[in-house]
C-alpha cells in the first residue's frame, strides 16, 4: 500500500514536472525557430507544431497536481459565509460533483482513446500525427483529478477554506 | 428547445454550480457534460466536447500567455522588479499613489507590444501587485489599474483581435487598428483621473511615507543602473517587432529570454528564482487554460443550442432609433461576453451587427472600435469575466473575488464613459484613419 | 426530413456564402420534404473537428474542406491537384468513386464538391527572379505555412513554409516576417493582404477541396425522395458554383492587377516544371498516406484518371 501511495505521488508530481519542462520548452522552441529563420535557414515546423500539443498537453497534465495544490479558483459566494458544520458538507458535496465530472471525462476520454485507434486517426496539421497520442491524456488526466477532488470528498481536509481566497 | 429555454437552461447551470463554490473549471465542464450529453446527443455529445476542447487549447494564439507570466515571475523573483519599483518610488518622490500611476503608464506600454489582454494582465499583475502590497497599497490602487490596462492591449494596436474583427467584418484592418490608438490613450487618461480621484477621497488607499530627497546625481544613477536595464528589454522586443524578426505573439519568448540574460548579467539568477517563475507561472497556466477549456466548449454549447443566436436576432429583431439600437447590440456583446469566448462572440455577431450597424448609418471603423470596448469591458465584468480569474491567479494569497470584483468596478465605468464619449465625439475614433489615408 | 448542418469558415467568406445559396436551394425545392438547418461555423464546433461531428453524428452534414479530414480520407488529394473541376469529375464518375471510398472510410456520404476549379497563386512582397532556366528562384522567399502545399514547396523548391497562427499573418506580412503566400485566386483583398502583396506567379496550380459531407447514418434514413432532391441540388450547385467562381476569380484577378500586383509568368517548360512539381508531390503525398491504410492504393490511378484532364 505505501508502495502503490509512493508511486502514485510520484506519477502525479511527475506528470506536474513534465508540464513544467513543456511551458519552458514554449520559450525555447519560440526563440529557436525565430532566431533559425532570421539566420535565412529554415526552422523545422516540428517547432511550432510541437508548441501546439505543448499548450494541450501541459494543461491537462498539471490539472491534477493543481487540485492537489487547491490552485483552481473558485467564487466564495456562499462557502465564506456558512457555518463550518455547513460548509463540511457543502465542500464535500461539490468535491463529490467534481468526481462526478472528472469520472465521466475519464470514462469518455478512454472511449475517444479507443475510437482513436479503432479508426486509425490522425491529427492534419504540418504532420500527420496519430490522434491517440493526444487524447490518451483525457483519461489519465481526468482519472488524477477525479482521484485527487476525491481525496477531499472523504478525506480530512476539506475543498474549501471557508476565508476568502486562496490559501497557499 | 426554444432558445430562452436553452439560454436559461445552460446559464443557469453554470451559475449555479460556481455559486456553490464549484472551482470555476470544473464549474463549466460540469455545465458542458449535461449541456453536450442534451443538446449533442447523448455520449457522443461528450466525445464531441472532448474533441472540441483539444481544439480551443492546442492552439499558438495562447502560447504568449505562459511566456508573459514567465516573464513577470521571472522579473520579480530574481528581485531585478523591486529595484525597479525602488528606483521608480525615489524618482517620483512624493506624488501620492505614484506606483498606481506607473503602473498605468507601464501597462498601456506593454499593452502596445502585447495584443493578449490575458497575457497583459498575468505579467502587469504577477510583477505588481505583490510589490505594491507590500509597500502598503491598498489592493484596489493596483489590481484596477491592471485590470483596466490588461483590456487596453486589444484595443491599442499590435491586436491579432482587432485584425480578426476587421477580417470577419470586410472592415480595413489598417484603419481599425490605427483608430484605436486614440480612444485607447484617452481610456488611459481616464485611468490615471481615476488614481487621482481615489488617493483624493481615500488617503489612505496609498502610502504616504516620507522620502528622503535624493540628489540628481543619484536619481541619475538609479535610472542607469535599475530602470534602464529593463527598459531596454521592453525597447529590444519592441523593435524585434517593427523590423519583422518576430511577429507579436513570438515576442513574448524574447520576454523571458530578456529577463534571463538580464537576470545574469546583474547576477541574481539563481535556481530558486528559476524554480520558483516556472512554479508560479504554470500553476496560473493551468488555471487559467483548463478555463480556457471548458468556456470555449461552452460558447460552443451555446451557440450549437442556437441560444446565443437567438439571444442576438431578439436582441436586433425591434425597430428602434440608432443610438437605441446600438445599446442593444452592445449589451449583447456585454451578456455574450461575461459567457463566451471572444473570437465565438466575434464569429456569431459579426454577420448580424455589422449589415445592421451599415444600415443605421453608422461609421464601421467606429463601430469596430464600439465593438471592441465591449467585448474588452466583458473580459473583466464580474462575476465571470476571464481577465478576474487570471488576476485571481496571480495576486498574494488572501486576495478575495469581492476585492477583485470591487476594483475592477471603477474601470469599468471608465470604458462605459469612454463608449458614451464615442457617441458623442465619433471622430476621436475616425480622425486619425481618415488623416492617415 | 430535417438536416442539422454547420460550415467550416465565417460567413463573410465567398466559400460559405456559396454553400448558404445551395442551402437555400435545397429549402426551396425541398418544401415539406426536405429542410437542411444550418447551425452555424466555426464557432459552433470547431473546423478541425466538424468532420469528426459529422462521423458520430452529432451533426448530419458539413461542409468542409477534405483538407481537414486527410488524415481519413486520403484520396481528397486527388481534388486537390485535379487540372479540372467537379463539373468534369461527376461526368466521369470521379465524384461517385470518391462518395464511395467516404462511405467505406468514413461512414459519411459526400453530396458534392462545390467550389471547384479555384486555384491557387504564390503572392510576394518583393520581385520574385527567376534562374537561367526560367525557374522559380526561392533564395529569400520566407513562405507562409499551409498544409495544403506544403509538400509542393518543399519538394519542388526544397524551403521549410514558417508556420504562424493565421490571426497573425496580417501582421507577419506587413513587417516582412513572411514574405511570400499561396491563397486561392478569390478572397485576397477580403482579408486585405493586397495591401503588402505586390506581386502574382503564374501558372496557377490545385484547386479547392470544399465540399458537403452527410454522416451515412442519416442519409440512410432519409426517405428517397429527400434523397434524390439533396443530390440533385448539390449536382447542379457542384456547376454553378465552378462556373460562378470561375468568372469571380477572373474579376478578382483583373481588379487586383488594376491595383497595381504584377504578374510574374513563368514560361515554356519552366512552367511545365513548377505544374508538375505541385502535381507530383501532392499525388505522392496521397500515395504515401493510402498506402497506411487496409484499402491500399486500390482506387490511386482510377481517381487520378477521373480527376485530371490529361
Ligand atoms: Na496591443
Ligand atoms: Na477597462
Amino acid at each position: 500500500m505505501r508502495y502503490a501511495q509512493r508511486g502514485y505521488l510520484l506519477l502525479l508530481n511527475g506528470m506536474a514536472l513534465l508540464a513544467a519542462i513543456m511551458l519552458v520548452w514554449l520559450m525555447v522552441a519560440v526563440v529557436l525557430s525565430v532566431v533559425i529563420r532570421n539566420l535565412g535557414l529554415q526552422p523545422s515546423a516540428w517547432f511550432f507544431l510541437s508548441t501546439e500539443y505543448a499548450m494541450f498537453y501541459l494543461t491537462l497534465l498539471g490539472a491534477p497536481w493543481l487540485v492537489r495544490q487547491k490552485g483552481h479558483v473558485h467564487i466564495e459566494l456562499l462557502t465564506s459565509v456558512l457555518p463550518p458544520a455547513a460548509l463540511n458538507i457543502l465542500s464535500r458535496g461539490v468535491s463529490l460533483l467534481c468526481v462526478v465530472v472528472c469520472g465521466v471525462l475519464a470514462w469518455k476520454g478512454l472511449d475517444l482513446v479507443l475510437l482513436n485507434i479503432e479508426r486509425t486517426d490522425y491529427d492534419v496539421r504540418a504532420f500527420f500525427v496519430p490522434k491517440w497520442i493526444l487524447t490518451i491524456v483525457f483519461p489519465i488526466s481526468f482519472s488524477l483529478m477525479a482521484i485527487e477532488f476525491g481525496r477531499f470528498v472523504v478525506g480530512h481536509e476539506i475543498l474549501h477554506s471557508g476565508e476568502a481566497g486562496i490559501k497557499e | 428547445m426554444e432558445w430562452y429555454f436553452a439560454l436559461a437552461f445552460l446559464l443557469s447551470l453554470i451559475l449555479i454550480f460556481m455559486a456553490i463554490g464549484t472551482p470555476i473549471a470544473l464549474a463549466f465542464l460540469a455545465a458542458n457534460v449535461i449541456g453536450a450529453w442534451h443538446f449533442m446527443g447523448g455520449q457522443t455529445g461528450i466525445l464531441q466536447m472532448l474533441n472540441n476542447g483539444f481544439g480551443a487549447l492546442s492552439s499558438f494564439n495562447l502560447v504568449p500567455i505562459p511566456l508573459f507570466l514567465l516573464m513577470g515571475e521571472l522579473f520579480f523573483r530574481t528581485g531585478l522588479g523591486m529595484k525597479m519599483f525602488n528606483a521608480i518610488d525615489q524618482l517620483m518622490g512624493k506624488v501620492p499613489g505614484r506606483l498606481s500611476y506607473v503602473t498605468v503608464v507601464g501597462g498601456t506600454a506593454f499593452s502596445t507590444l502585447s495584443g493578449s489582454s490575458m497575457g497583459s494582465t498575468a505579467l502587469m499583475g504577477s510583477l505588481l501587485v505583490p510589490e505594491m502590497e507590500r509597500r502598503g497599497y491598498k489592493k484596489k490602487m493596483a489590481i484596477g489599474p491592471i485590470l483596466g490596462t490588461g483590456g487596453l492591449a486589444i484595443i491599442i494596436p499590435p491586436s491579432a483581435l482587432a485584425v480578426l474583427l476587421a477580417t470577419l467584418a470586410k472592415v480595413d484592418i489598417g484603419a481599425l487598428l490605427i483608430a484605436g490608438i486614440l480612444p485607447g490613450l484617452t481610456l488611459a487618461g481616464f485611468y490615471i483621473a481615476t488614481i487621482f480621484i481615489q488617493t483624493k477621497l481615500d488617503p489612505q488607499a496609498a502610502p504616504n511615507y516620507e522620502l528622503e530627497p535624493v540628489p540628481l546625481s543619484a536619481k541619475l544613477k538609479l535610472i542607469v543602473t535599475d530602470i534602464l536595464p529593463m527598459l531596454s528589454v521592453m525597447v529590444i522586443i519592441v523593435t524585434l517587432m517593427l523590423i519583422g524578426f518576430a511577429t507579436p505573439s513570438e515576442a513574448a519568448a524574447f520576454g523571458a529570454l530578456g529577463v534571463i540574460i538580464l537576470a545574469f548579467i546583474f547576477r541574481c539568477m539563481t535556481w530558486e528564482a528559476f524554480n520558483l517563475s516556472v512554479t508560479g507561472a504554470l500553476k496560473v497556466t493551468l488555471m487559467a487554460y483548463l478555463i480556457v477549456f471548458g468556456s470555449a466548449t461552452f460558447s460552443q454549447l451555446l451557440g450549437f443550442s442556437g441560444a446565443s443566436g437567438g439571444l442576438i436576432g431578439w436582441a436586433t429583431s425591434f425597430d428602434l432609433s440608432p443610438i437605441l439600437m446600438l445599446l442593444a447590440m452592445f449589451a449583447v456583446l456585454l451578456v455574450l461576453g461575461t459567457f463566451m469566448e471572444q473570437i465565438s462572440i466575434m464569429m456569431l455577431t459579426v454577420p448580424i451587427f455589422f449589415p445592421l450597424a451599415q444600415a443605421l448609418g453608422f461609421d464601421l471603423v467606429w463601430f469596430g472600435i464600439v465593438v471592441l470596448l465591449a467585448l474588452e469591458i466583458s473580459f473583466s465584468t464580474p462575476p465571470l469575466g476571464l481577465l478576474l480569474f487570471v488576476m485571481k491567479g496571480v495576486a498574494p494569497a488572501g486576495t478575495t473575488m469581492r476585492e477583485i470584483y470591487s476594483a475592477a468596478i471603477p474601470y469599468i465605468l471608465c470604458s462605459m464613459l469612454l463608449v458614451a464619449v464615442l457617441i458623442v465625439f465619433p471622430s476621436l475614433a475616425t480622425w486619425l484613419p481618415s488623416m492617415l489615408q | 426530413d430535417q438536416i442539422n448542418a454547420v460550415h467550416a469558415f465565417p460567413p463573410s467568406l465567398i466559400y460559405t456564402q456559396s454553400f448558404l445559396e445551395f442551402v437555400d436551394k435545397v429549402n426551396e425545392r425541398g418544401e415539406g420534404v426536405v429542410q437542411i438547418n444550418v447551425r452555424g461555423g466555426p464557432e459552433v464546433i470547431g473546423l478541425s473537428e466538424q468532420p469528426d461531428a459529422v462521423r458520430n453524428g452529432v451533426v448530419d452534414m458539413a461542409y468542409t474542406a477534405a483538407s481537414f479530414y486527410a488524415g481519413t480520407v486520403p484520396e481528397r488529394d486527388a481534388m486537390v491537384a485535379s487540372n479540372t473541376n467537379a463539373i468534369y469529375a461527376r461526368e466521369n464518375g470521379g465524384i461517385d468513386l470518391l462518395n464511395e471510398i467516404h462511405q467505406e472510410k468514413m461512414g459519411t456520404y459526400y453530396l458534392g464538391w462545390f467550389d471547384s476549379g479555384v486555384s491557387y497563386n504564390f503572392y510576394t512582397i518583393d520581385g520574385p527572379s527567376v534562374d537561367g532556366e526560367g525557374n522559380l528562384n526561392v533564395s529569400g522567399l520566407r513562405l507562409r505555412s499551409n498544409p495544403v502545399y506544403d509538400a509542393f514547396f518543399q519538394d519542388y523548391l526544397g524551403a521549410q513554409p514558417i508556420s504562424l497562427p493565421t490571426t497573425d499573418v496580417y501582421a507577419a506580412l506587413e513587417r516582412g516576417v513572411v514574405n511570400a503566400t499561396g491563397w486561392t485566386q478569390i478572397g485576397l483583398k477580403d482579408l486585405n493582404w493586397d495591401r503588402f502583396l505586390n506581386y502574382r506567379v503564374d501558372p496557377a496550380f490545385f484547386s479547392t477541396d470544399m465540399g458537403v459531407i452527410v454522416n451515412l447514418d442519416k442519409w440512410n434514413q432519409l426517405s428517397e425522395e429527400s434523397q434524390q432532391i439533396l443530390q440533385e441540388v448539390a449536382i447542379e450547385h457542384e456547376r454553378d458554383s465552378a462556373e460562378q467562381l470561375a468568372e469571380l476569380a477572373k474579376e478578382q484577378q483583373a481588379q487586383l492587377e488594376a491595383d497595381g500586383m504584377q504578374v510574374i509568368t513563368l514560361e515554356g517548360e519552366a512552367a511545365q516544371r513548377f505544374s508538375d512539381a505541385a502535381r507530383d508531390a501532392t499525388w505522392e503525398r496521397m500515395r504515401g498516406q493510402m498506402e497506411r491504410h487496409p484499402m491500399g492504393l486500390e482506387h490511386y490511378d482510377t481517381l487520378i484518371e477521373k480527376f485530371n484532364d490529361l
